[in-house]
């Protein structure tokens, strides 16, 4: 197996100007990411992806730590002998190179043949849907299809993991859409391994196998998207994920009460006494109780509803406590902004964490 | 749109016919003509004797290769210095840039004749006087600052990412340099490549103190007879400085088309073919 395993690189960057006060730092990182996984890591704009996916390709030089991909280690293997592959944000098509040159580069640098390597480039053209385009040059195509030959290019010499650097954050939504789904395709027809950096929580949902949450510089967390999504480890993840139902308050003897006091409710996990934070999910807040148990009830006024994708968002003003929730198109109907609503929260869906 | 351009391109026109064209039109009578002297318009008199004289003399075109050739060796120089230059003070946080700068556009900014009287010493005492290589490096002090400055702008337009995105599709410094960093600075070294030949072409000066009269380019072999009198060679002789140097223009620019391989026809029908 040739997994990539990323050993505790870390990297501080000394600033030009010495009276910076604190240069940013990226703290040591360890993750493993199996052959043919869809991995991404996902946080903020500035919280340091792009200095770890280029610490992991070795255009920036590591203050310390490793890199493996199987047993060899690529710690100081300069990029270009790495065997990695890369696609920006922009598509660096090599403006006075041709489509089929372009994407053929990779397999030139390896010194294929000629006829080779500009059929393979036309066979991986093919595969991104833009046969035919072999003998235009970059500024002949739209943004979309620049992309996409980005893509072709950094496949066609069959690199060991392809690392992505928000590449699709330049195109307009709907060929963003498109786009994820042609690499989806792509990256299970090809079994690459693939690291895919993203601040668009939807993007990195919809892609991946396993996320790396990244704030401030460290890895916050890592899973899948639904473990991330339901069992968030601290509020700042739970707060990126768009999670932003979150109370403080204390569990006693199996008994949760908000600090804010507007709700208490038996705890159905097995916790030991002290502060917590509740993490509720949007879908775990219902209108009605259905006859089940096991709800707890708060009562509040509307204070804003969206209509989006055949459901309705709301939030609710629960004293001082904003609660955010999904109506069915059906129970909306019922009410409106500035009534009162009862509502009542699923404690087997809830989650607590510390800190 | 319509009438703007237009009476500015007939602004234009007239403008590079009285300043450029006209100009010549006396330097072909005088060489074409026999005595033609005030108050006559035209010449009386048309003789080629002028011409003979400079295309027969073996030391014409013994001029123009010395010419050519300090020109192309000076601007390869150039080349060859102004590249790891630019990209040194362009690409790396050095201290004291300014510093650097202000030593590479100095000889632009000094008058030639102070810095070519303290080259003098030098070149005397290094036996460098009175030789071809001796004048190339005397030339490359007025030329290398155009050099410089053109490769500068280049490398400023040019984002580290092109390299990085060529190396991590394995390629090693030489074809990231021949493949990335020198289509993007073709355009730049062209521009800098022409003000450096045209301004060596053009040096006397330098070349009359440090060839002392054994180097002989065009403007070396033009000057006499332009102070000695005879007008009709003299002018014959402007008009093949002002020939070869349009030439090199014109071919330099051609190599870069060529270079690109994309001219404009190939562009147009590659376009036409786009649904
Ligand atoms: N070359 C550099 N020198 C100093 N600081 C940098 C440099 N590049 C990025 N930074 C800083 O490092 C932080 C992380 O940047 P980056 O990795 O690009 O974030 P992201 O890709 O997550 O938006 C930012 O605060 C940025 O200002
Ligand atoms: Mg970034």
């Amino acid at each position: 197996m040739s997994d990539l395993r990323i050993i505790d690189i870390q990297k501080r960057y000394i600033s030009a100007q010495a009276r910076e006060e604190n240069p940013f730092m990226l703290h040591p990182v360890r993750l493993a990411i199996r052959e043919g996984e869809f991995f991404s890591l996902l946080g903020p704009s500035g919280c340091g992806k792009t200095t770890l996916l280029k610490l992991v390709a070795g255009l920036l030089e590591a203050d310390g730590g490793e890199l493996w991909v199987g047993d060899e280690n690529l710690t100081n293997v300069p990029p270009e002998s790495r065997r990695f592959a890369m696609v920006f944000q922009q598509s660096l098509l090599f403006p006075h190179k041709t489509i089929e040159d372009n994407v053929a580069f990779g397999l030139k640098m390896q010194k294929v043949g000629k006829q080779q390597r500009l059929k393979a480039a036309r066979e991986m053209l093919e595969h991104v849907g833009l046969s035919g385009f072999g003998s235009r040059f970059p500024d002949e195509l739209s943004g979309g299809q620049q992309q996409r030959v980005a893509l072709a290019r950094a496949l066609v010499a069959n690199p060991r993991v392809l690392l992505m650097d928000e590449p699709f954050s330049a195109l307009d939504p709907g060929l963003r859409q498109e786009m994820r789904e042609l690499l989806s395709r792509i990256q299970k027809e090809f079994r690459v391994t693939v690291l895919f950096v993203t601040h668009d929580r939807d993007e990195a949902f919809a892609l991946s196998d396993r996320i790396a949450v990244m704030g401030e510089g460290k890895l916050q967390q890592v899973g899948s998207a639904r473990e991330l999504y339901e069992r968030p480890e601290t509020t700042t993840v739970a707060s990126f994920l768009g999670l932003r139902n979150i109370l403080g308050g204390v569990i006693e003897n199996g008994h949760f009460a908000s600090s804010d006091k507007i709700m208490e409710a038996a705890v159905h996990l097995p916790l030991s006494d002290g502060d917590y934070f509740m993490v509720i999910r949007p879908e775990a807040i219902k209108a009605s109780e259905n006859g089940q148990s096991g709800h707890a009830r708060v009562r509040g006024v509307v204070q804003e509803m969206k209509y989006g994708r055949g459901i309705y968002s709301l939030i609710v003003k629960v004293r001082k406590q904003l609660l955010e929730c999904v109506l069915t198109i059906a129970q909306a109907e019922k009410t409106a902004v500035g009534e009162p609503i009862d509502l009542f929260v699923d404690m087997k869906e809830v989650w607590f964490l510390k800190e | 749109m319509k009438k703007h351009p237009r009476f500015l391109s007939l602004f234009l026109f007239i403008g590079v016919f009285i300043f450029v064209i006209v100009p010549f039109v006396p330097l072909i009578f005088t060489s074409l003509s026999f005595g033609w002297r005030w108050p006559d318009v035209v010449p009386q008199a048309w003789s080629l004797r002028a011409w003979e004289y400079v295309v027969n003399d073996g030391r014409t075109w013994q001029a123009v290769g010395i010419s050519l050739s300090i020109a192309l060796i000076v601007t390869a120089i150039n080349i060859a210095l102004a590249i790891p230059a630019a990209n040194a003070l362009m690409r790396y946080p050095v201290r004291g840039k300014w510093l650097f700068e202000a030593i590479i556009f100095s000889p632009i900014i000094i008058p030639p004749f102070i810095s070519v009287m303290g080259i003098h010493l030098t070149f005397l005492r290094l036996g460098l006087t009175e030789t071809v290589l001796g004048v190339v490096l005397a030339h490359i002090a007025p030329t290398l600052p155009y050099m410089f400055r053109a490769l500068m702008i280049s490398y400023q337009t040019l984002s580290t990412d092109w390299e990085d995105q060529a190396r991590m599709l394995g390629a090693g410094a030489m074809p990231r340099f021949f493949h990335v960093v020198l289509p993007h600075l073709a355009p730049g070294i062209v521009a800098g490549a022409s003000l450096s030949v045209l301004i060596s072409l053009s040096q006397y000066l330098i070349t009359f103190i440090i060839g002392a009269g054994q180097v002989v380019t065009l403007p070396i072999l033009l000057f006499p007879f332009i102070s000695g009198g005879d007008p009709g060679v003299a002018s014959a002789y402007s008009l093949l400085y002002a020939a070869i140097a349009i030439l090199t223009l014109i071919v330099m620019d051609a190599a870069l088309r060529r270079y690109y391989q994309r001219n404009k026809a190939t562009k147009e029908q590659a376009k036409g073919v786009k649904p």
